[in-house]
């Protein structure tokens, strides 16, 4: 506890300070956020972060629960499809995946390839500023683990039994998704949409090691975090740095709060009347 | 969430636990006496630690000259940590607000009044003639390592600019290679001729980079027309409309997409087109020769920079400087390792060329300049170029580092076409104007 709490009050002294590691830090008052809020790149970052939050997890969270129903069906090796479907997450943070996955956009990789037998032009992806967030996008997407194993557990919770009432009242597939699994997910939907928001803003591992810790190219990989990291150890403007962690908090704290006041309209808890 | 607070926790805890460290350790600005260090102890058993940035080659030469080092000091045991060069110095800073930087690191002239002036750096000048031996470093170069008078790095070695170009290349595309006394129009001229002629070839060829976004161009560009970049005030002593004039030349280039692109250039980082036989030149230090050649394999030649109104005029930068932390507990060791790094001639054989040419005649005469070698060829080049470097290294002002760091960043979003010169001159000056620590 002590170990969080005073590092947070030492860096909500910091945002207000000017500290470049080097001199000591001294009081601005709020000339930090003031910059903030009149830097441009400050606002590149935060649009880059909000369409990989906006764009990004809808697919990912489509992704895995497609995939849970699929592995929710009867069949034989059940648990070892899980596994394999489980491995990307595991190793999709790592350093080593950031790495490949650029290999595989580059000029000549294997996207590029693949998208050329379509009819795309020839090109990689890692350097072309309108290509960038669809290849982080999809090494997001990929990664869809741990909110596919989560689906699944909320999928085997829906009483058979509701399927078999709807089957002898005539519904088709797709009804019985919209009027029953979804339904009944929903508190499990809501878990995973509030996970993985809160984690799609923190992003930082993937765009450090895919841009080489700057952002680049043209600012287009240019996180908030990233940002937030490039002010703080390549700028060495700390109170900066500090003072845009506090403006993540509580943008992240603002965003779960909505989440938890609109959940009321649409997340149903079984045993809840209404 | 969680991982929110605690990163922005981790920035402040290093930094505010250690405040008080620094403040207490902060002697920055005494002098050391001339000769003042203890002797090396000879008997007690000493750890020392040493930091550099580079490639993974240039840690296993540094690993060979640290054992050479060790078996001659028996007592001194040497940790050795090396990164990338943006890794380095945001290891270095970290470390440096903590008061704990390793014993001995590579310096870099870009960053020396950053850790300098703020009391990081321990005033070699008490461990000379004792632990330090600095005779065979020419004093113009010695003294580039020294600021207000404090000894708080060596240079090990010299650069210079110089234009690459690949002779093979050129060759296959029927191009005469630049004639000397070419000036900064004439090579712009000449990449758009090379890759006009290179346009069919697969994979296309191009002329060259845009020189226009390097920040020591630039410096280099300035010097030539006699201003001299930065004022003793630390302040910059240029102006908007002459950077803007310096980007403009480079517009043609970039209009016509005749400098190799960009995209591409991201995309290979950390190499470059001209590493890959797409580019037929490039300019940078030339002590790059020995990766250009490994990398390319085709014969790649040596040319002074481009010309300014006042003929060919170049600088020496001193590279690759050692220094000692301030709150090294072992001086003399850390002295004693820094004079091995510099005068030992086995040092100088084993570093051939790849830092630079050696400052010190011993080394220089160490190596094993075999005809037609990477180093013979560098080598020859400093000697070649040695009566147009007539101009002194601008001595760079406190926050070089982010500034030049931020030219390159608007450099490529020129290239991308995502501002244009007057924006970027304007942005990067705001910029400048903020960073730049004025005394």
């Amino acid at each position: 506890m002590l170990l969080t709490a005073f590092p947070m009050v030492a860096s909500l002294y910091l945002a207000f300070t000017d500290y470049d590691l080097f001199h000591d830090p001294s009081w601005i008052g709020l000339q930090n956020f003031r910059d903030l809020f009149a830097d441009s790149r400050f606002w590149t970052s935060a649009r880059v972060t909000a369409i990989y939050v906006l764009v990004g997890t809808p697919i990912k969270l489509a992704a895995a629960l497609a995939v849970a129903m699929l592995l929710n069906m009867k069949h034989r090796g059940q648990g070892a499809y899980r596994s394999i479907f489980y491995a990307p997450s595991l190793i999709g943070a790592s350093v080593s995946i950031a790495i490949v996955w650029k290999a595989m956009f580059i000029d000549d990789g294997i996207v590029d390839r693949i998208a050329q037998v379509f009819g795309a032009p020839a090109g990689g992806w890692v350097g072309d500023p309108s290509k960038t967030m669809p290849m982080f996008i999809l090494l997001a997407t990929w990664t869809f683990g741990a909110p596919m194993v989560i689906f699944l557990a909320g999928l085997k919770q829906v009483p058979a039994e509701l399927y078999e009432a709807a089957a002898v009242d005539g519904a088709g597939p797709a009804r019985k998704f919209w009027r029953i699994t979804i339904p009944m997910l929903s508190p499990v939907l809501f878990f995973n949409l509030l996970l993985e928001t809160i984690g799609a803003f923190q992003v930082f591992g993937s765009a450090f090691i895919i841009s080489g810790g700057t952002g680049g190219p043209a600012d287009s990989t240019l996180f908030y975090t990233l940002y937030l990291y490039i002010k703080g150890f390549a700028q060495f403007d700390m109170g900066y740095a500090s003072a845009m962690a506090w403006v993540l908090v509580i943008v992240v704290g603002v965003i779960t709060t909505i989440l938890f006041k609109t959940s009321n309209a649409w997340v149903h808890y079984s045993g809840d009347n209404r | 969430m969680r991982i929110t607070r605690k990163a922005a926790g981790a920035v402040a805890a290093s930094a505010t636990i250690v405040l008080a460290l620094t403040a207490c350790g902060q002697g920055g600005g005494t002098t050391a006496e001339p000769g003042s260090g203890e002797e090396l102890s000879t008997d007690e058993d000493i750890t020392i630690s040493l930091a550099w940035w580079g490639e993974p080659d240039r840690a296993s030469m540094y690993e060979e000259a640290v054992d050479l080092f060790e078996s001659e000091h028996p007592n001194i045991t040497v940790q050795t940590q090396f990164q990338d060069w943006d890794a380095y110095w945001t290891a270095r800073a970290t470390e440096a607000a903590g008061g704990s930087l390793p014993d001995v690191i590579q310096m870099d002239l870009s960053y020396l009044r950053q850790y300098g002036a703020t009391g990081q750096l321990l005033d070699l000048e008490g461990q000379v003639g004792v632990n330090l031996d600095v005779e065979g470093v020419d004093d113009a170069l010695l003294e580039s390592g020294a600021i207000d008078g404090a000894q708080y790095g060596v240079p090990t070695s010299t650069n210079t600019l110089a234009t690459f170009y690949n002779a093979d290349l050129l060759t296959k595309v029927g191009v005469e290679p630049l004639a000397e006394g070419y000036t900064w129009e004439d090579y712009g001229a000449w990449i758009q001729e090379v890759s006009k002629a290179g346009a069919d070839m697969d994979p296309q060829l191009y002329g060259g980079a845009d020189f226009t976004g390097t920040f020591w161009f630039f410096l280099e560009w300035l010097i030539q027309q006699g201003v001299e970049p930065f004022a003793e005030d630390g302040t910059l002593n240029f102006d908007e409309a002459q950077l803007t004039e310096w980007l403009s030349m480079g517009q043609e280039l970039r209009d016509s997409g005749a400098i190799y692109p960009i995209k591409q250039t991201k995309q290979l980082d950390p190499l470059g087109g001209f590493h890959v036989n797409e580019s037929a030149s490039e300019v940078t230090w030339d002590n790059f020769l020995a990766g250009y050649v490994a990398e390319s394999g085709e014969d790649i030649q040596m040319l002074p920079i481009p010309s300014g109104e006042n003929g060919p005029q170049q600088f020496w930068k001193p590279s690759m400087l050692l220094s000692a932390s301030a709150s090294t507990s072992q001086p003399a060791a850390s002295a004693a390792l820094i004079d091995f790094l510099i005068n030992e001639p086995e040092v100088g054989k084993i570093f051939g060329t790849s830092k630079g040419v050696p400052a010190v005649q011993a080394q220089r005469d160490a190596m094993d300049v075999e005809p037609g070698s990477v180093d013979e060829q560098v080598v020859q080049y400093e000697e070649d170029v040695a009566d147009v470097v007539t101009e002194a290294a601008p001595v760079p002002v406190e926050g070089f580092g982010e500034i030049e760091a931020e030219f390159k960043r608007l450099g490529e979003e020129l290239q991308y076409g995502n501002v244009t010169v007057e924006e970027m001159a304007s942005q990067w000056f705001t910029f400048a104007n903020d960073t730049v620590v004025t005394e």
